[in-house]
């Protein structure tokens, strides 16, 4: 178990940061179509964020918002969307992730729907690589621990 | 101007460089970090000249953005993890 | 004789009788009276756990509005597009974060001294980058000359200021200026690691720390925003 750190600074400049850092993630996974960025980014960016907490407040803490459970979750939740809006497009007679299809479930014309279905793809890229990092890193530093650490006990 | 930014760029790739030394032969692992600490802040500013020399300044600020987040987090987890190993003594 | 006797002992056992009642009665009237303050004081303490409660709740919301309409802010700065799709998705997604992350960005602030502390925040800024300018040049002045006439050494001071944020702003202050590093804080005692003799000189004098205690208000103590709670507080409660 990764321990609260004692550090006044990194911990008052985490708790600054942390909305910031999430809401520069949403802005790089919801304009990734006009700016450098995208799901598979927004999503890194995400995870970052609950790194940072993670390292500055301690695992105990982190889990009033991501636990391993809802990590887990949200991989799943994440590649549902992807792999759903795909198959969408295929029942509605195109190709698999054809989004021009989707005007017709819509209501809109085939550019516009086009717009949205990269939109919702991002969205569930973001998830599964927000979640699988997220997991990752939980396993990592866990793991660690559970291995009796290699010295530095204070 | 743009080839004062130009020739900024170029200054801030030797003092790159200078780092990147301290980063490979230092004597032990904190010049290591501090080296690549350095060397995270100055690409920084790199990416800024290019931005400002390519006329995309939207663009390259965005990622800069995204590369000093992840610098500073990542020399927080690197910081954490020689507070708990051995190596720190030496 | 014996009935004298008789009535004597009778007499005696009527007294004692008394006297237990009274002793009976008195017991039952301050158990009576525990009782009463007992349920007074559940009263008091409900009463009490309402307020903490609606207050708690109100700290709450004011906390996510202002972490949503920051976050809308910040949005706008970066996104640059200002058509009505990409403004709905900037309101949500900075409701997301105000409704996640509402309790981080204002843990203890007092609400009503925010716009003095950003004002005067801005003002300390000019002085900092002077101060950076100056320390450069200093800095620079050493380093370039061949035989290096550094001297570090360890400095250690104990602050004046109260809360994390102005220790946080000190310290990064102290780092940001060439030459002085801030190592650590152990209970407002800070660890400094200066160069030179001239740049500790600089930071022992103390002026970095006045400024930063001016900023957040911290000098004069002159905490108006307490006197107006515990002000509404008491109206509240004689209604």
């Amino acid at each position: 178990m990764i321990r609260d750190s004692d550090d006044v600074i990194v911990k008052t400049l985490a708790r600054l940061l942390m909305p910031f850092i999430v809401g520069f993630a949403l802005y790089v996974l919801m304009h990734g179509h006009h700016s450098p960025g995208g799901g598979f980014q927004g999503g890194v960016i995400l995870a970052a964020g609950f790194v940072l907490l993670c390292v500055s407040f301690g695992l105990q803490w982190t889990q009033r918002w991501m636990t391993r459970k809802t990590a887990e979750l949200f991989s799943s939740i994440g590649v549902f969307i992807y792999g759903g809006i795909g198959v969408l497009c295929l029942i509605l007679g195109g190709n698999y992730l054809d989004y021009g299809r989707l005007s017709r479930v819509l209501g809109v014309d085939v550019a516009e729907a086009r717009s949205l279905g990269i939109l919702g793809v991002e969205i569930g890229v973001a998830l599964a690589v927000m979640a699988v990092m997220c997991t990752l890193f939980f396993m990592i530093f866990t793991a660690v621990d559970e291995s009796g650490g290699q010295g530095g006990e204070q | 101007m743009t080839t004062f930014f130009l020739f900024i760029g170029i200054a801030m790739c030797v003092l790159v460089l200078l780092c990147l030394y301290r980063a490979t032969m230092g004597p032990n692992v904190l010049n290591r970090t501090a080296g690549i600490s350095a060397i995270g802040t100055k690409t920084l500013i790199i990416l800024l000249i290019m931005g400002i020399v390519y006329d995309r300044i939207d663009m390259f600020v965005d990622i800069s953005m995204v590369y000093a987040l992840l610098n500073f987090i990542g020399c927080l987890v690197l910081a954490k993890y020689l507070e708990r190993s051995r190596e720190v003594s030496c | 004789m014996e009935v004298t006797l008789l009535l004597e002992a009778t007499e005696n056992a009527f007294r004692i009788i008394e006297r237990a009642r009274e002793h009976a009665l008195g017991l039952l009237d301050t158990a009576v009276q525990f009782t009463a303050e007992e349920t007074h004081y559940e009263d008091q303490k409900r009463v009490h756990a309402l307020f903490a409660g609606a207050q708690r709740r109100k700290t709450r919301f004011q906390n996510m509005v202002g972490t949503t309409v920051i976050m809308f802010g910040f949005w706008l700065l970066l996104s640059g597009i200002f058509d009505a799709f990409h403004l709905t998705l900037g309101f949500l997604c900075s409701a997301l974060v105000g409704v996640l992350f509402h309790d981080l960005l204002f843990s203890n602030v007092r609400v009503g001294d925010m716009r003095v502390v950003a004002g005067r925040f801005i003002a300390y800024i000019p002085w900092l980058i002077e101060q950076i300018v100056l320390a450069n040049i200093h800095v620079a002045s050493l380093v370039i000359r061949p035989r290096m006439p550094i001297d570090p050494k360890v400095i250690t001071f104990k602050s004046k200021l109260e809360t994390d944020v102005s220790f946080v702003t000190l310290a990064n202050s102290i780092t940001l200026t060439p030459g002085t590093i801030t190592m650590d804080i152990k209970d407002g005692v800070y660890y400094v690691h200066a160069l030179s003799k001239k740049v500790a000189d600089d930071l022992n004098t103390g002026e970095m720390e006045d400024r930063v205690a001016h900023i957040f208000m911290e000098a004069d103590h002159l905490y108006v925003q307490d006197v107006l709670d515990a002000a509404r507080l008491y109206q509240a409660m004689r209604i």
